[in-house]
């Protein structure tokens, strides 16, 4: 008792005591542009939610942003790894290589991205589609193009993990069982569908569960780009949670906003964990 | 029948970087014979099965299977099937979905596939375990599923690659009678790899023995044990194998370790030889080479007893306990017939 008691402590007060402090907030109504309207709010904050299409329209950002990230590092880091698998010589330089961005801070590659990459006329993207003739486009600032980009820059950013994940299933898994397989007649593809694929299936999974958790909460790298914008082009529930906190001053309604979010991620993860015992 | 199973091997050369593993191999398999590929680890006995799978591509030579080149074929156009040493199960897979995999990527249709796969499991008497998975299995158990799976799809040849070795010994007896009756009922052309002689020797029709990547012999057991080709191979049958002993020939008179012998028939120039005798045809006797027991090994039903004959340890097998304890001299004795003479510098058989 007494050893662990101070590691008790610490992770209550980093941890519980500010969850409580967010849920009893979400229940108030601290509006600091007009403080002499706080008080208990009850429910309030939450039923406000359902009339706000500013909040719908983040939520429905949120499952874009989250499902199409999290497609395209399964698919892309797989297929990478499926690719690296076969070379027989430099894979440690391509790993090493693969956590470059990973390690990176997502703010840095948020702004990385919109000083180098994105920016009109001098960013990478932008010369390269001028020298081949393409239209010039503004990635970050058309409201059209910026939720595309910052779905790009994550999955720049976290494709390496997800590929790093496959590569290290996939060179674990026995040769034989691959030779066994070509002499029962599987054509390449079968042999990939029927063995490989469920024989990765766990790594596959873990990717899955914890790329959802991480980007259901993403906030620094499209802080970093957009900050959200154009408007509410790139607006995450996140990202409106902390406008409405920070920006808006509303602090009762983003704390709802942020309980949502929290309670989305823990049932999506709950869902998902009871998905991978089941079978 | 169409297929029948005829293997032919010509000039098979394998190398690993400046490593000759295979220095061409010729080998010829009849249709349904139980043929063994026997050696040492590294003797190349496990590669020549891996070619002849496909699995493993060669350098030179050409495979034949009924008379068709199918060198530059997949594994699973040439119609074998295989036994893996680690078995090589699909973990993921139940034993039913196991043995019916490999008629399932053909498209065999679900009755017909429902049919072979009951009918396999019950020839190796795993019906009872079909909803199993793997991991779920004994070694045994797991042996019988990859043989059904080889089985399941009626191959003209049956490849295996030491499927006994990872059962323990009790086990091993009762399968290795198993699969030879298993491949008497169903015909099938089996090429088994062992580095196990014994085993060998009595599951199969032929051997072809392998060292350092050549075949040395190529025979049927009993032939092999009689008249083994050169003294590599004499050392390498049997058990234990043959006492192999410096000797000089001289004018007719064979000397060992000094000590005169009755000569065998046996052509020869004179000189340096090595002379072999099977440890089941020593005997104790009044007279012969002077000997010291160096151990007494009792097995029961017969006993080993290693001699030191001038410095070398020679062993001695009988199945009649010998009156003979550790330290005691003595003299050991054979008669002529039972000598196999090689020639010292080439290991080569000499012939009478």
């Amino acid at each position: 008792m007494a050893l662990f008691l101070p590691a008790l402590v610490v992770l209550i007060v980093t941890t519980s005591a500010p969850l409580v402090y967010l849920a009893w907030t979400s229940l108030e109504r601290i509006d600091l542009s007009m403080p002499w309207l706080s008080g208990f709010a009850g429910a309030g904050n939450y039923l406000q939610m359902g009339a706000d299409p500013r909040f719908w329209h983040s939520l429905w950002l949120t499952l874009i942003y989250t499902v199409s990230t999290v497609v395209l590092q399964v698919l892309l880091g797989l297929g990478l790894a499926l690719l690296v698998l076969r070379i027989p010589k430099g894979q440690g330089i391509l790993r090493v290589a693969a956590i470059l961005p990973i390690v990176l801070a997502p703010v840095v590659v948020g702004l990385f991205w919109r000083t180098l990459v994105l920016a009109p006329d001098v960013g990478l993207v932008d010369v390269v589609t001028r020298a081949l003739g393409l239209p010039s486009y503004n990635w970050l600032g058309d409201p059209k193009l910026a939720l595309l980009s910052v779905i790009a820059i994550h999955t720049w950013q976290w494709t390496p993990f997800a590929f790093l994940v496959m590569l290290a299933s996939l060179s674990s898994l026995p040769p034989d069982v691959f030779e066994a397989a070509r002499i029962d007649r599987a054509s390449a593809w079968q042999r990939f569908r029927y063995i490989t694929l469920p024989l990765i299936r766990p790594a596959i999974v873990i990717v899955v569960i914890m790329r959802t958790m991480i980007a259901l909460s993403a906030f620094a790298a499209i802080f970093a780009a957009t900050g959200g914008g154009p408007g509410t082009a790139t607006e995450i529930l996140n990202l409106y949670a902390y406008r409405t906190s920070f920006s808006e001053l509303n602090l009762g309604y983003g704390a709802a906003l942020a309980m949502v979010l929290l309670a989305i991620t823990l049932a999506v993860s709950f869902v998902m964990f009871r998905a991978r015992r089941a079978r | 029948m169409a297929n029948a199973g005829r293997v032919s091997m010509r000039g098979i050369v394998k190398r690993h970087g400046s490593f000759t593993a295979l220095h061409g191999i010729d080998l010829d398999i009849a249709p349904g014979e139980f043929f063994a590929l026997l050696g040492p680890s590294g003797s190349g006995k496990t590669t020549t099965l891996r070619i002849l799978a496909g699995l493993e591509p060669l350098d030179a030579g050409q495979v034949m299977l009924d008379g068709v080149d199918v060198t530059a074929r997949e594994p699973g156009e040439r119609d074998v099937a295989m036994v893996f040493q680690s078995y090589a199960l699909y973990p993921h897979m139940t034993v039913y979905e196991n043995i019916a995999f490999p008629l399932r990527m053909v498209g065999t249709a679900k009755g017909e596939t429902d049919r072979a796969v009951k009918d396999a499991a019950a020839k190796v008497h795993i019906d009872h375990l079909l909803a199993r998975r793997p991991g779920e299995l004994s070694g045994g158990q797991q042996q019988r599923c990859a043989l059904a799976r080889a089985i399941v799809r009626k191959p003209r040849l049956f490849l295996l690659d030491e499927p006994l070795s990872n059962l323990d010994a009790k086990l091993r007896l009762e399968t290795r009678v198993e699969l030879r009756k298993l491949q008497r009922a169903l015909g099938v052309t089996a090429v088994y790899v062992t580095h196990d002689q014994e085993e060998a020797m009595t599951i199969a029709d032929r051997v072809a023995v392998f060292m350092d990547g050549r075949i040395v012999q190529v025979g049927r057991p009993q032939d092999i044990f009689a008249r083994p080709a050169t003294s590599v191979v004499a050392a390498f049958i049997g058990s234990p194998p043959m006492n192999l002993l410096p000797a000089d020939l001289r004018d007719g008179e064979l000397r060992v370790a000094g000590v005169p012998l009755p000569a065998p028939r046996m052509a020869g120039r004179d000189g340096p030889i090595t002379l072999g005798v099977r440890p089941a045809a020593l005997r104790i006797a009044e007279r012969g080479l002077p000997a010291r027991v160096y151990l007494v090994e009792n097995l029961g039903d017969t006993t080993i007893v290693d001699l030191d004959v001038a410095g070398q340890v020679i062993k001695l097998r009988t199945e009649q306990a010998p009156n003979v304890r550790e330290g005691d001299h003595v003299h050991v004795a054979f008669a002529p017939e039972a000598m196999h003479v090689f020639d010292p510098a080439t290991g080569q058989r000499r012939e009478g």
